[in-house]
């Protein structure tokens, strides 16, 4: 689609492309359309795949949101009313898996989709079609996890679905069948990405970036990628296990054949606490550019957040079994996963110096994205000392499974994770659209939710310590207690609080409504940012770059713009982003060839997906779903990666799918 | 706070540490730590029933030494991080002043910052070490308890042993309540006969879950009398939220009068009593399922409740002293009547061993309580156990059905379970 | 020698004779199959004389020559399997299904290629271009299944071997052959300047070496434990008499690693049968196991004879027929020193039909009562 070609007067290639024997292998024609819907179904463009990421994403923060808020209004009140136990458990099963797999991962995904090549110097990801078919997978395990709730009822064994309680026995509707195949589509999906973005990484760096003037953003996901390419296997291992229990009638984690329930959460943990670490490091990759951009400074100790992010993601492989501290894994294991798990406090630790540090003698703005980032530091760290009083295994077998818990990691998750993904929205909304959120509408958002943030989960550490358990659908009366510290009180506020984080979340969705009508055009450098995603338009064009920037600094865009003046060491401003972005244009490069977009990503993920119902609803659908994958995969392999000639509409026909060419000369 | 001369070394700091914690200025301080006092302070609530912080035993007492050192620890890295974010947002914010200079960092600064944390963590890893093995000591048991979990109540088995000079000469089976002698170390063996629960006391000691095709040992001490209350802590199903425990502590005496009552068979009451007609309705319908020891049935054998047959677990509560434990099903619901659990509940440790033994005398029982559960058992707890959905399970039951009684034979039902005391 | 028409006709004549040998060794030599498969071996070898005979493609001008040279089809072994498929197939019918089923799978794989092949070659006029399309068609296909079937063949071969050779060989052997794929892999990695055909060398020598040893050992059989094993049913029939049983007690197992999930520890010491739970410091005569629960008992012998450790475990009715019948559960013959483990479900309290007792035989007058509340 995008191929651009300025051939010189003195080029003498044809502009046609010759007509090659590819046209003869029967091939459907490609959809090379560069508006409307098929656009971006079938597109593998990775700017479009990363805004249907955040598209997708946003709708399931929505979906868990709501979850979110029916949990609270049950728990506002003794002997809740609202939800039944049956529903409740339910509930939290989903609120959890689609904050996890289908918010969280999803945005972390857009993000990385959408900034890793622009922020590389990069055309498009390594393998765009593969893109694509991450994205559709996810799509694919979101619906399957999802449809579960009109199909007799969602899984109800909680996320980490703890073996025997996932059982049929214990288990006996259809959900956790719905939820293991689900899960597993989306994790294919992420591993899919994963791979593809490793390989970006690595090998479409532009010329001069070695890996230490790579924006710690791009670090953070690489690490978050590593994380899952090692971590996905292991669940999925555990997944398959599971469906075929339930299914096919093994005995993995039947415990009347001789089985270790405990196998089951050892598989998931293994898998389970690297992806608390892939939810978090996007996020702290996001504040990494945004603290600098908006102190006027670079990243304090650049190298020690990168190697403390490194050390987070290996460390975070030898910790899992702080999650079982209550299951009597043996005092030896448990004090050394214990001291392991203070051990992972240190680099964490280094990353809030270091970003705090990073605003020292800074001059600082505060835009809000610059607010959700500040945000993010001083929340998360709650989040992070909190998580070191369970550390100490023995604190943590009172603390464990009882609200504390969740008081804990939703400091960490929302405190953490949301604030730096709402950065990052502030931060490059300008960028993806060009126009600005508002500012002021901005504020009220940041505000409703560190206050709203703050009242739901800042009481549960009193709930916890108090004694009440998580997961139960009522909380009673008489084990409430009595005085300040009684349950009654603090679960009120608590939903209260829920109630202002929601409002809080609405008015970003109003601010993008409001900006998408009536938000001003952004500045090509609407913050006096640092990095190479600014040194081309807002929004970018579809081949990113009219000439692969060479790099020579960290922040290559911020010292295009100023230079150090040698004798008095002040900064000097020497162009503006701008004149950089124009300067850019005028040495386009001659030849641009970009992939062309297929049908086969998502022809495949609704293959998996079939093949997935079949799973739950017999073999008859499993065999068309095997054959759509086999179809698809062939067609996949087949297509070259540039449509034919014969793919376009003529152009004299006035067809809308005609091919991009540059004027001559 | 008096320093006990038998305490080794390092638990004396520990303890000096903690009289530190406890002494005005110190907390004081504490009381400003933004969100982590919350949690500090939360060790003054009264009267509440779970709470992490007001230990009761030595096993919790230890945990507590260590909550003490952590939390405020935390509390003050937190107030320090936080005045110095604070600072640098208030002194560097943008006054017009000139693009500073492009620094990339500080090695001296940034080492100092990792080994500080580091050394911060490595002491409290020191006391974590310890702490956990002093917790897994279970050498010195006096007294071993099988603690059984099950959709979604509590089994406890007592063997035959010597307690105290008592002995327990025939295994004592009960639920819901467990009993046991103050100032004795107790050994709990913990096993699942379903699913994963976890047994949690939180003035006895921290959770242990019952794994099933495990035992996990827990150890637990009560200092003085008293009832504890305790929730099954790990999702176990749809009633996990009413699957709670309470822990009752009664001084050695008391335990032995309680032992005493526990190996007594139960009577059958007076001929042509409604208690008598309840019996019958209980033969016919409860000894599925409950096992009342000593009943026998019209021809005078004995009447052997077979639960493997019915329930999905293969047990049910033993109902033989059923009024000797103040609540059912799953310790879910009150057999005492509101101002009688109250009595109990705050009775002082000297009269609580007397209150307690009394058990649920004929003004006490909670009427309303017992007739809703004999009426429609799976309304007022969710089970699994309605007969049309239990495929899974080969028509076994999780938990108890509606059996259908007619109000007459409630009647009778609840005078025959009142003589079981 | 023989022109290209030919070649066909005299490959399914050779295969026909082959099948007809085949099916006279198989199945029956004085069969009508053995006539109609010479049948087709003869009358193939007449139209291939024939064929030859009139030289069928030989090209008869220069002009004729070029024009076949420039589109002459590459060679192909695809109509040589399609025969040896229909052949297999022929012989399958009448022979083993097996050889069916396998005439069926290369008569479809032939068939696949063979089109697909065709298919490419009408492609362009480029014949890189064509194989370069075959290749990206049929690669996506042939390797995949080609793996698969080097795996499957790998997997059974080596199975085969380790089933075979006793124990005690099998880990040497299994070392051996790692330690040698590790060192084989090593020096390939090291020396990149070594030949490829060296390498495939090593790699086919290594193959025939695993199919032949595999061949061997699948026509030796399973070594004598396994086939006494599996006939005497010796896994599934318990013996708790005091005598050791012949076949229960053969190749006991005394690997107990057990730590978790212990309820009680039964020991014989001086002739005198003693029980210890955890947390008990006395031993106990008396055992309570909760119902309906895998309980694991552990049976440890200090005395020089041999015993075992026999669970009585009352009475259960024999299906509907009202009989009643004992349920009994024993370990194996125990060594001296040595331990093994007796896993039991008790779904009946001891009340029932009780009372429940451990004993060991030869130590007459010695229980350890089981209380089942």
């Amino acid at each position: 689609m995008a191929i651009i070609e300025r051939p010189t007067p003195a080029d003498t290639i044809s502009l046609r492309m010759p007509v090659t024997p590819a046209q003869s292998m029967g091939i459907v024609r490609r959809p090379v359309t560069s508006t409307g819907w098929k656009s971006w179904v079938f597109t593998v463009d990775h700017k479009k795949i990363g805004i249907m990421y955040g598209v997708f994403a946003m709708f399931f923060f929505i979906v868990g949101g709501v979850e979110a808020l029916l949990i609270r209004l049950q728990l506002a009140a003794p002997d809740g009313k609202i939800l039944s136990a049956d529903l409740y458990n339910q509930m939290f099963t989903m609120h959890a898996t689609t904050m996890i797999f289908l918010f969280a991962m999803p945005m972390a995904a857009a993000f990385a989709n959408y900034f890793l090549p622009l922020q590389l110097g990069a055309r498009d990801v390594a393998f765009p079609r593969l893109n694509a078919l991450g994205l559709w997978l996810l799509v694919a395990g979101g619906l399957i996890l999802n449809s579960s709730w009109f199909l007799g009822g969602a899984a109800d064994g909680g996320w980490f679905m703890y073996s025997p309680n996932s059982g049929p026995v214990f288990s006996p509707s259809n959900g956790v069948d719905f939820w293991t195949i689900g899960v597993q589509i989306a994790g294919f999906g992420s591993l899919v990405s994963s791979i593809n973005l490793i390989v970006t990484i690595l090998n479409m760096r532009a010329p001069g970036m070695t890996l230490m003037k790579m924006p710690v953003f791009c670090w953070m996901i690489m690490v978050v990628q590593f994380l899952l390419v090692f971590s996905l296997p292991v669940i999925t291992v555990a997944l398959v296990l599971l469906t075929f229990q339930r299914s096919f009638g093994a005995t993995f984690f039947d415990v009347a054949q001789g089985a270790d329930p405990l196998l089951w959460q050892h598989l998931f943990w293994i898998f389970g606490h690297p992806e608390v670490y892939v939810l978090i490091l996007p996020a702290f990759g996001i504040i990494s550019e945004v603290l600098p951009t908006f102190s006027r400074k670079p990243l304090f100790g650049y190298p020690f957040v990168v190697f403390s992010g490194a050390s987070i993601g290996l460390v975070g492989f030898g910790v899992w079994s702080h999650h079982m501290f209550a299951t009597g894994l043996g005092p030896i294991s448990v004090a050394a996963f214990s001291i392991a798990t203070m051990a992972i406090a240190i680099p964490t630790g280094v990353k809030i110096f270091n970003w705090t540090l990073t605003m020292w003698g800074g001059k600082i703005w505060y835009s809000t994205a610059m607010k959700f980032a500040i945000g993010l530091i001083v929340l998360f760290t709650i989040g992070g000392l909190s998580g070191v009083t369970h550390a100490v295994a023995p604190s943590d077998t009172q603390q464990t499974d009882t609200y504390y818990i969740v008081a804990h990691f939703h400091y960490v998750l929302v405190g953490g994770m949301v604030f730096g993904l709402f950065s990052g929205f502030y931060y490059w909304w300008p960028k993806v659209f060009g126009k600005m959120l508002n500012e002021k509408l901005g504020g009220w958002n940041f505000w409703l939710m560190v206050i709203g943030m703050n009242m739901t989960f800042g009481p549960m550490h009193i709930l916890g310590l108090q004694g009440q358990p998580r997961r139960m659908y009522v909380w009673t009366e008489a084990r409430a207690g009595e005085g300040f510290f009684n349950f009654g009180f603090w679960n009120r506020v608590a939903s209260l609080g829920s109630f202002i984080l929601a409002i809080g979340i609405l008015i970003f969705l109003i601010n993008v409504v409001h900006t998408a009508r009536k938000g001003k055009p952004a500045p090509l450098d609407p913050w006096d940012a640092r990095t190479l995603e600014w040194i081309t338009t807002s929004p970018p064009k579809e081949h990113n770059f009219d000439r692969i920037p060479v790099v020579h600094h960290l922040d290559e865009f911020f010292h295009r713009k100023y230079q150090e003046n040698t004798t008095t060491g002040e900064m000097v401003q020497i162009a503006t982003g701008a004149q950089l972005v124009q300067a850019e244009e005028d040495n386009a490069d001659a030849h641009i060839h970009l992939p062309s977009p297929s049908y086969w990503p998502i022809a495949i993920a609704v293959g998996v997906g079939t093949l997935g119902l079949g799973v739950v609803y017999g073999v008859p659908i499993m065999i068309v779903g095997v054959l759509i994958i086999l179809g698809s995969a062939f067609g996949f392999v087949l297509e070259p990666s540039v449509a034919d000639d014969i793919d376009y509409d003529p152009p004299m026909s006035g067809g809308q799918d005609t091919k991009e060419l540059a004027p001559l000369g | 706070m008096s320093h006990d001369s038998t305490l080794t070394g390092s638990e004396q700091n520990l303890t000096i540490f903690k009289g530190m914690i406890h002494s005005a200025r110190l907390r004081r301080i504490g009381l400003a730590l933004g969100a982590s006092s919350a949690m500090f302070l939360s060790g003054c609530a009264s009267n509440a029933p779970q709470d992490t912080w007001q230990p009761k035993g030595e096993n919790a007492e230890k945990i507590n030494t260590l909550q003490w050192m952590v939390f405020p620890l935390a509390g003050i890295v937190g107030v320090l991080v936080f005045s110095l974010i604070g600072y640098i947002l208030w002194r560097f914010r943008d006054k017009g002043q000139a693009i500073p200079h492009q620094s990339h960092g500080n090695p001296t600064i940034e080492i100092t910052l990792t080994i500080i944390p580091a050394l911060i963590l490595s002491v409290v890893g020191v006391f974590t070490f310890r702490g956990i093995f002093q917790l897994a000591q279970t050498n010195d048991t006096q007294m071993v308890i099988n603690v059984t979990g099950q959709q979604w109540w509590w089994e406890y088995d007592y063997p035959a042993q010597v307690v105290n000079g008592v002995e327990i000469a025939q295994p004592i089976i009960t639920s819901g309540q467990l009993v046991i002698p103050t100032g004795t170390k107790v050994l709990l063996r913990e096993t699942s006969r379903d699913v994963i629960h976890s047994y949690w006391i939180p003035a006895l000691n921290g959770k242990k879950d019952a794994v099933p095709g495990r035992i996990n040992l827990l150890r637990i001490q009560a200092n003085k009398p008293g009832i504890f209350a305790g929730q099954c802590s790990e999702f176990c199903g749809l009633s996990h939220a009413n699957m709670r425990m309470e822990a009752v502590a009664l001084s050695p005496e008391d335990f032995a009068t309680w032992i005493a009552n526990q190996q007594r068979n139960a009577e059958s009451p007076a001929q042509a009593t409604l208690a008598d007609e309840g019996e019958t309705v209980f033969l016919n319908q409860c000894i599925r399922c409950h096992q009342v020891n000593g009943l026998k049935k019209a021809d005078g054998t004995a009447a052997i409740a077979a639960p493997d047959e019915n329930v999905y677990a293969g047990a049910a509560p033993n109902l033989t002293h059923l009024m000797s434990r103040n609540t059912f099903a799953g310790a879910a619901f009150d057999l005492l009547t509101d101002g009688c659990r109250k009595n109990v509940w705050s009775a002082a440790p000297e009269e609580f061993g007397a209150v307690y033994l009394k058990g649920v005398i004929a003004d006490c029982l909670n009427q309303t309580n017992i007739r809703r559960w004999l009426r429609n058992a799976p309304a007022m707890k969710p089970m699994y156990a309605n007969p049309v959905k239990l495929e899974a399970s080969d028509g076994k039951y999780r938990g108890m059905p509606n059996l259908g009684l007619s109000e007459s034979d409630i009647d009778k039902l609840v005078a025959y379970l009142s003589t079981l005391k | 020698m023989f022109t290209t028409g030919s070649k066909y006709y005299f490959g399914v004549a050779g295969l026909g004779s082959l099948g007809a040998v085949l099916y006279m060794v198989l199945v029956n030599p004085c069969d009508v199959g053995v006539l109609a498969l010479l049948g087709i071996a003869i009358a193939m070898s007449l139209v291939g004389g024939v064929a030859q005979f009139t030289d069928d493609f030989d090209a008869d001008t220069v002009s004729e020559a070029v024009t076949a040279s420039a589109s002459a089809p590459a060679k192909s072994m695809w109509p040589l399997l399609l025969a040896l498929g229909g052949v297999l197939l022929l012989v399958g019918m009448t022979a083993k299904p097996i050889i069916f089923i396998l005439g069926i799978v290369v008569i479809f794989a032939a068939g696949v290629e063979w089109a697909l092949q065709s298919w490419a070659e009408r492609a362009s006029t480029d014949s890189a271009f064509n194989r370069f399309v075959r290749e990206r068609a049929l690669s996506s296909l042939e390797l995949p299944l080609l793996a698969g079937g080097i795996v499957a063949t790998i997997a059974v071969a080596f199975s085969r071997i380790m089933l075979a050779v006793s124990p005690q060989s099998g880990a040497i052997l299994f070392i051996m052959i790692a330690t040698a794929v590790l060192v084989v892999g090593f020096l390939v990695a090291l020396k990149t300047n070594l030949k490829k055909s060296t390498i495939a060398a090593t790699c086919v020598l290594g193959a025939v070496v695993l199919l032949v040893s595999g061949g061997i050992a699948g026509f030796s059989g399973n070594r004598e434990e396994l086939v006494v094993a599996a006939a005497e049913d010796h896994y599934s029939h318990k013996e708790c008499e005091a005598a050791s049983s012949e076949h229960f007690d053969k190749n006991s197992n005394n690997a107990v690693s057990m730590k978790s999930g212990i309820s009680a520890t039964i020991r014989v010491k001086d002739g005198k049968l003693t029980a210890q739970l955890i947390g008990i410091d006395t031993p106990v005569q008396v055992v309570t196991l909760a119902r309906s629960n895998l309980t694991t008992i552990l049976f440890r012998n200090l005395d020089d004879a041999q015993y075992r450790l026999v669970a009585n475990l009352g009475t259960q009715k024999v299906g509907d027929t009202g009989v009643e019948e004992e349920i009994v559960d024993c370990t194996q013959m125990t060594g001296k020193d040595q331990t093994q483990a007796l896993i039991l479900k008790i779904s009946k309290p001891s009340a029932s039909s009780g009372p429940y007792t451990l004993t060991v035989p030869g130590l007459e007058g010695q229980e350890i009562a089981v209380v089942v509340p």
